[in-house]
């Protein structure tokens, strides 16, 4: 149902992309350019003497580094190509290489875009479009978007954050009361993971389609500009090997940006079918298959203040950032189980820290987080699991 | 699968039915409209880049990107090109100069509206929020502030978006004089 209400959400979409009033792509006497490379990099200092993983040892304080150039093409006014391909060290040192996206957008007319190819999906508003990190006013993610160093005691909720597939994005203009974005996609969807304990939805890097299922999504968000922006997201699509498992996401996104502030925040949830079999009361026959939800839900909020508002010429540059995750999982509506290492878990992050703007696009960011998991029991339940940041980025 | 079955013959009929031909552009508010829709957009995620960061051609790939992240129309898109290609000369720095003998003479309010000042800043209630509000600004801060923050943006704040205009020194001075009604 849920997916003939999102297949009808799209063909509306298209449908009233063709009934607009198409307006010529006008030219312009500009000087028009075919390549621009763009992007962002950073590297990154993490102290963090008091952490160990679950097993007790030490982890060691690091440094990293990251170049994420991304290329721009353009074919003709209707035809745009970008791709963003990530380079990074790790904590041993050894570079990495991931293509975070690299699609095609066809400007099919003035407010209706179709990308095809491998995107970031219009999933909420961090993952899109603010994890980078001269624009992430942190150093780290938020808790529900995953650990990304530390000791990995708060998974994400999900890792549907970029795939291939085709996307239509509107933009409906109402003047006075505001506008309204939709993104409607098709995506290869989720994974399985490899394992012997049943196989939940793969977290890491995606290797390409497991089924014959495709996954579909959208946003829709209301905006009130230069302030306001709300949106509503949802994601399905079957995960497993044979294509009889549901995972399911929603998001609702929320900014408000100020001349000196920002206030912005995401309420974030995933339900995973898994599958399994009851212990057999006779030996060597087989129990009761069942099909659970294995749930995750969590939200944070980020407010950023900038000191430039009490007209001290030396305070300009200077930026205060706080920014609190929670993230909670059950299976089954159970915290307490050994079903899988993440689930049955009540965590929180709290992140503070102070940046300080060398330019509009080159911040030196200094933070403090620390990561809680509540439930005795858990995974990495209490293990420290507190960083200090220093971190200079810069977009290009 | 229906779904990309669906889609795939819709489009491409659209695709061969949009063929539209391209129009001359010689709206003179461009500029204008363009500076609001940079205001009211880029610093939704980030800190507006100034003009100065990429060249005009790098503008013209840089935009129809943004285009997308931002949920931007054509023509709006268009127009923050517009504007960014407005401030932008041959020379990158901008410097100011004396105006050449047979410039036409432009008014402070004239030299406001061409440069789209109002994208960014609040003027007898009208304009953006992505800078200070200029009504008082001659008074609060001072005419020799005025004057080194037109020359220069970034003196008193390196992060600064604002762009540095290719402005003359009459150009300032009449701005200045415009600011002190």
């Amino acid at each position: 149902m849920k997916k003939v209400l999102l297949q009808s959400a799209v063909t509306a979409a298209l449908s009233m992309s063709l009934m607009t009033t198409v307006n010529a792509q006008e030219n312009s006497s500009l000087d028009i350019g075919r390549l621009a490379i763009a992007g962002y990099g950073d590297v990154t200092y993490i102290s963090q003497g008091n952490m160990k993983d679950e097993e007790g040892n030490d982890i060691q304080n690091n440094v990293v580094a990251r170049f994420v150039p991304i290329f721009l093409f353009q074919l003709s006014e209707k035809i745009h190509i970008e791709a963003e391909i990530e380079f990074s060290t790790n904590e041993e040192g050894e570079t990495e290489t991931e293509l975070e996206y690299a699609n095609m957008h066809y400007f099919l007319n003035d407010n209706t875009i179709i990308t095809a190819g491998k995107f970031l999906l219009p999933f909420g508003q961090f993952g899109a479009n603010l994890h980078p990190s001269w624009i992430n006013k942190a150093v780290s993610n938020p808790g529900l978007y995953g650990g990304h160093g530390g000791n990995g005691s708060l998974g994400g909720i999900t890792s549907i954050l970029g795939d291939t597939g085709i996307s239509i994005a509107n933009t409906w203009n109402m003047g006075d009361a505001g506008r309204i974005f939709t993104d409607f996609y098709t995506v290869s969807g989720p994974r399985q993971e490899e394992g012997d304990h049943g196989g939940g939805v793969e977290m890491e890097v995606k290797k390409g389609d497991n089924n014959d299922s495709m996954a579909f999504g959208g946003r829709v968000a209301y905006a009130f500009l230069p302030e306001w922006e709300i949106g509503i997201s949802y994601y399905t699509g079957e995960y497993s090997d044979d294509g009889d498992l549901n995972y399911s996401a929603y998001n609702i996104d929320f900014n408000w940006v100020g001349s000196y502030a920002s206030v912005r925040g995401e309420i974030f949830g995933s339900t995973a079918e898994t599958e399994g079999e009851t212990e057999a009361e006779v030996e060597g026959e087989h129990g009761e298959e069942w099909v659970k939800d294995f749930d995750k839900n969590g939200w944070y909020i980020q407010g950023t203040w900038q000191a430039r508002q009490l007209g001290k010429a030396w305070l300009n540059p200077i930026e205060l950032v706080v920014r609190y995750s929670d993230i909670e999982s059950d299976f089954d509506g159970s915290i307490g189980h050994d079903f899988e290492e993440d689930a049955g878990k009540m965590g929180s992050r709290i992140y503070y820290g102070i940046n300080y703007w060398l330019e509009p696009s080159a911040v030196l960011k200094l933070g403090a987080e620390s990561t809680s998991i509540d439930n005795e029991g858990a995974g990495h339940g209490g293990i420290v699991d507190d960083r200090v940041f220093l971190q200079l980025a810069f977009g290009f | 699968m229906k779904l990309v079955k669906l889609l795939l013959p819709l489009i491409t009929l659209t695709i061969s039915a949009f063929s539209v031909p391209a129009q001359h552009l010689s709206d003179a508010s461009l500029v204008a409209k363009g500076a609001k829709v940079y205001g009211e957009n880029c610093a939704r995620c980030h800190n507006a880049r100034p003009a100065e960061e990429y060249s005009k051609k790098e503008w013209s790939v840089v935009i129809p990107h943004m285009r997308a992240k931002a949920h931007m129309t054509g023509k709006e898109s268009l127009a923050v090109e517009a504007f960014l290609a407005s401030t932008l000369t041959a020379d990158v720095r901008n410097t100011p100069s004396h105006e050449s003998a047979d410039a036409p003479k432009r008014t402070g309010a004239e030299l406001v509206t061409q440069f789209g000042c109002q994208g960014c800043h609040q003027l007898k209630g009208e304009g953006g929020t992505l800078g200070p509000v200029l009504d008082d600004v001659i008074s609060d801060k001072g005419e020799a502030f005025v004057l080194q923050k037109l020359i220069d943006p970034k003196f008193n704040n390196a992060a600064s978006a604002m762009p540095k205009y290719p402005m003359t020194k009459e150009d300032i001075a009449a701005i200045i004089e415009f600011l002190k009604q």
